[in-house]
């Protein structure tokens, strides 16, 4: 009786705790902060303080939340629940250094993660089509093209990784994947997955929707799109579930690249260390593009993707396969 | 406790939405001149918002002319509470040089309470920086007033 009641509470401390809600809230956050400090000393500018998105966030939520005559209720505010819910989801499934809090039983956690990482973009989708107004349905539409983009290179790479780690079969367990890099060096030092690296480095600043390639949310020519009618907590949500996926992103690169060949026997410090190189990966895949390039057009993000990106990720899975 | 920190966060984060209401467009390159490396108002949080759904502060630049009156009230009324309203330029308070015109219906005061007023034709960037930090305030102060 008293061990169900342990395994209860334990359970909801790592949803509610750590490595889920309460962490991933303050190290997304942290991590958009420091994109935006590193991107302003990039341009020469002083900057936001790093704890700028907590200021945003909080200054959302005591807003006024105002939902359109033309918008449906009940959708229109399940929205942004429903991707955070799914991103917390997939934090809790990401080892952070071998460790995950429900074990690793799970034997295709990597396919799980494909799906839930699809979530937030359709939660945007379906709130902003519920706003009823005009530049959310072009705003919809482009992140539909965006998502479609980057889901293939995607694949791709995840396919690459499963085969390498698999040895001639796939092997879809993300716990497993961490620890054959224990005994066999992290991914990214064997030189046939430097390609696919590269490929998941340009899939994470899509994925995330950070400049140049924000064209659904475009807010000089769309105003925001799909974000367009959302006032307050909503869009404080939404804001939030930005940060979580740029942390959920980095992360899952960590896992795939690191995994545990950078890990300790300490949690705390495997916690650090992931956190660490997630910033580092923030910097490199998303500040850096940022700082360098303009807002691309909806159709030159869908070629750059479908040549450059997946021919990079290709390359990578017929070297594993042939080697 | 949470009170205190959404407090302190409206003067900390707050959004712009310039809406041009017939200006020479003086005013709104020396609003984009705050933005930029050179002044960088992001350091003080602010950023301009693409909707004015997403704004705290709305900055009004122009003498209200009959065509841009009615959609400054709509623009004004989609803006969510607490918000302040700063008029940027010698336009918005006087008429300024189209005083008297046939299609000038200024001053702004006539539309909406004016919480900051910054003169100027043009105002310099750092009268206009000046301005908006003050705005942030009467914002924070507009929120503790929404608590009470």
């Amino acid at each position: 009786m008293s061990e169900t009641v342990v395994t209860m509470l334990t359970n909801a401390f790592s949803v509610l705790v750590f490595p889920g809600l309460l962490f991933v809230m303050i190290v997304g956050l942290l991590l958009a902060g420091i994109d935006r400090k590193v991107l302003a000393r990039m341009q020469k500018r002083k900057g936001p303080p790093v704890l700028q998105p907590f200021y945003d966030f909080f200054k959302l939520m005591g807003k006024e939340t105002i939902i359109p005559d033309a918008a449906n209720r009940r959708v229109f505010l399940a929205a942004p629940i429903i991707g955070f819910v799914s991103l917390v989801v997939m934090v809790v499934l990401i080892p952070i250094g071998g460790y995950t809090p429900f074990g690793i039983t799970f034997n295709a956690d990597l396919i799980v993660m494909l799906y839930l990482l699809t979530i937030p973009a359709v939660a945007l989708i379906i709130g902003g089509s519920s706003s009823g107004s005009p530049y959310a349905g072009i705003g919809i539409s482009r992140e539909m093209v965006t998502m479609m983009a980057y889901e293939l290179p995607l694949v791709i790479v995840l396919l690459t990784v499963a085969l390498k780690v698999g040895g001639g079969s796939f092997c879809f367990s993300l716990g497993e994947i961490s620890a054959w890099q224990e005994t066999n060096g992290a991914l990214i030092t064997h030189w046939e997955l430097i390609p696919a690296a590269i490929a998941f480095l340009f899939v994470i600043p899509a994925e995330v929707g950070t400049q140049p390639f924000d064209v659904a949310e475009a807010e000089t020519e769309i105003c925001e799109g799909p974000l367009v009618e959302y006032t307050g907590a909503p869009l404080a949500m939404f804001k939030l579930n930005t940060a979580i996926k740029m942390f959920v992103m980095t992360a899952l690169f960590t896992v795939l690249f690191f995994g545990n060949a950078v890990a300790t026997e300490y949690l705390a410090l495997n916690a650090l260390i992931v956190v660490a190189i997630s910033a580092g990966i923030t910097v490199l895949s998303m500040t850096l593009a940022h700082a360098v390039c303009a807002r691309l057009k909806i159709e030159h993000l869908f070629k750059f993707y479908w040549t450059v990106v997946t021919a990079l990720a290709a390359i990578s899975l017929v070297l594993v396969w042939c080697l | 406790m949470f009170k205190k920190i959404i407090a302190k966060s409206m003067s900390k984060s707050p959004w712009i939405y310039h809406v041009n209401t017939g200006s020479c467009n003086g005013c709104d390159i020396e609003l984009v001149a705050v933005i930029t490396p050179r002044y960088d108002a992001e350091r003080f949080g602010f950023k301009l918002a693409g909707t004015p759904r997403h704004a705290d502060i709305v900055v009004v630049s122009g003498p209200i002319t009959s065509q841009s009156k009615d959609r400054l009230a709509r623009t004004l009324e989609q803006v969510p509470e607490p918000k302040v309203v700063v008029s940027i330029g010698s336009c918005p308070q006087s008429g300024n040089v189209f005083k008297g015109s046939y299609s000038v219906e200024g001053p702004l005061e006539k539309y909406t309470h004016v919480d900051v007023a910054i003169a100027g034709c043009t105002p310099k960037p750092e009268a206009i920086i000046e301005g908006l930090y003050k705005a942030a305030q009467i914002l924070q102060e507009k929120r503790e007033a929404m608590e009470k």
